[in-house]
């Protein structure tokens, strides 16, 4: 169990490190986090099925620099490594390793705080003409403490919590289990919903409705949905915007293109 | 007093490249991305000002450092736009110290940073990540190990392509281009990235909450699923999101919505009226 906790503590610092080190390329969101830990511990199918149902409910869960309770990528590693190590069921592992994800979380935002501090660190550094001082609080010590954040609560989660998990389940009634089980669609339902909350405005209503019908009368799965989708929106903005293109290619794109902002606006 | 070490296009580009992906590694709540702005800065400054023995060199060099360690926060592909654009304001004022205002440069940083995060955020978090991930489930979900691989190529190439051209464009372009993208050509984007991000997320909504009731009238022996898969397919899945949307929109707390959910699909089960 201890190089099991190693290496799933490490998955955790690749998660941590893809939004501080990549930009965030997406390698932390839990459909990739999950696969990673199923390819670890040598059962990928449980890994595909908990990221895929992770990736959905935390789907509308945008956290942009910040920390916003509950950490979804956190707990998705903790939730696919519980579901493999021991006989949990998806449902069960996620309600055990959201509440350890919401503790990470409180260590992070600690850590965030020792940042802020760090930087006053980089300043005085910076007055002592010692520059290379100051780059080191950014690209090595803020790497570490991002890390360890990481690696910390996922390593003891999987060191000390397997076997607690494994004594909770035993016990747990099957009202529960299926009470959980129905309660991760609700929660779906409740990460599109987030999802819908940043994108849907009047004007583009309408292309929800027709993504909803078209799977649901016609049976397309979600592939063919962003194909078409992006052949109707291509054909579109072709109709909508024709008019700034025939005005940018007539010369002046530039002040043109600022001429032809207004009417936009009234549409 | 010119550039004086000479460096090739493809390194600075490079440099402006990663140093924006690394952009986050000391986020604090402080001053947010102010360390990982200087970082990014630094191999320009570098090669500015060379000689630390030169008193006024580092004295300028010191001045710079201490510019760059302001408040700054922006989405980190499209942050390499305002590093690029930074970096030959730099150059400008190192080469013509008496008539380039130093507070211009942070002046620009920051009124960059709003419409770079906007257009940033939106496009990667909201319409890239959306397709990428729902493509990914759907296929993760028959078992296909496609579906990871699938959904990180399809972030990884316009978050590379974004990046390496912001940077470049930044350097080279400077404020005129950005007039430019926020005409007719940015708008059409984002109008596109909408229509494909919502009619996704409607698919998603039909195919993969996958809401159901058990309720059976003994009496006729209809099953009421079976009736509302002949009038409109994923009904209650629509209810669901629909009804949480709302919720969403009322501003209520993350934390009471998932409770709702977790205490509702406990009852609702418990009653037998969904599953």
């Amino acid at each position: 169990m201890f190089w099991n906790a190693i290496i799933i503590g490490l998955i955790g610092v690749i998660c941590i490190l893809d939004s501080r080190f990549l930009g965030r390329l997406n390698f932390e969101r839990p459909l990739i986090t999950c696969t990673l830990v199923g390819v670890a511990l040598g059962n990928v199918p449980v890994g595909l099925a908990v990221g895929a149902s992770v990736e959905l409910m935390s789907l509308g869960i945008v956290n942009i620099g910040g920390a916003v309770p509950p950490d979804m990528c956190m707990a998705a590693i903790i939730t696919s490594a519980y579901a493999i190590l021991t006989s949990a069921t998806t449902e069960t592992a996620l309600a055990l390793a959201v509440p350890i994800a919401v503790l990470g979380q409180i260590i992070g935002v600690m850590g965030r705080t020792l940042l802020g501090m760090l930087t006053h660190v980089a300043d005085r550094a910076i007055e002592e003409g010692n520059f290379s001082k100051a780059r080191r609080v950014h690209i090595l010590w803020g790497t570490i403490i991002y890390s360890l954040l990481y690696f910390i609560p996922i390593f003891l989660a999987i060191y000390a919590g397997t076997g607690v998990v494994e004594a909770i389940v035993a016990v747990i009634p099957v009202w529960l289990t299926s009470g959980l089980n129905l309660a991760t669609k609700f929660l779906t339902a409740y990460g599109l919903a987030l999802l819908l909350s940043t994108m849907l405005n009047k004007d583009l209503a309408v292309f929800f409705f027709l993504g909803f019908f078209t799977v649901g009368y016609l049976g397309l799965d979600i592939t063919a949905i962003a194909l078409f989708a992006s052949i109707l929106a291509f054909i579109l903005s072709s109709l909508k915007f024709r008019n700034s293109t025939v005005g940018m290619s007539s010369g002046g794109a530039v002040t043109l293109a600022k001429d032809d902002y207004d009417p936009l606006e009234d549409d | 007093m010119s550039v004086d070490k000479k460096v090739s296009e493809f390194r600075r580009n490079w440099q402006f490249f990663w140093r924006s992906w690394a952009i986050q590694c000391s986020w604090n709540y402080e001053r947010q991305m102010d360390m990982g702005f200087m970082y990014g800065i630094a191999p320009t400054l570098e090669r500015l000002y060379p000689d630390e023995t030169d008193p006024r060199q580092l004295q300028y060099k010191k001045e710079a450092y201490r510019r760059h360690m302001v408040f700054y926060n922006c989405t980190p592909q499209t942050s390499a736009f305002a590093l690029g654009l930074a970096a030959s304001m730099e150059e400008e004022l190192a080469a013509d110290r008496d008539n380039f205002n130093p507070d211009t440069i942070n002046a620009v940083k920051t009124s960059l940073m709003g419409p770079l995060s906007g257009v940033g955020d939106s496009f990667f978090q909201g319409t890239i990540r959306v397709i990428a991930f729902g493509l990914g489930v759907s296929l993760a979900q028959r078992g296909s190990i496609l579906g990871p691989v699938l959904a990180m190529l399809i972030s990884f190439i316009p978050s590379w392509i974004v990046t390496w051209f912001a940077g470049k464009l930044g350097y080279t372009m400077g404020a005129k281009y950005l007039n430019k993208l926020q005409g007719g050509l940015m708008d059409r984007l984002m109008y596109i990235c909408g229509i494909v991000g919502l009619m996704v997320v409607g698919g998603m909504v039909a195919s993969m909450i996958g809401l159901t009731t058990p309720i059976t009238f003994s009496a006729t022996g209809l099953v009421l699923q079976d009736i509302l898969d002949t009038i409109i397919p994923g009904l209650l899945s629509l209810c669901a999101a629909m009804g949480l949307y709302f919720l969403v929109r009322k501003q209520i707390k993350s934390t009471y919505l998932l409770l709702i959910c977790i205490v509702g699909g406990i009852v609702f089960n418990a009653l037998g009226i969904l599953a």
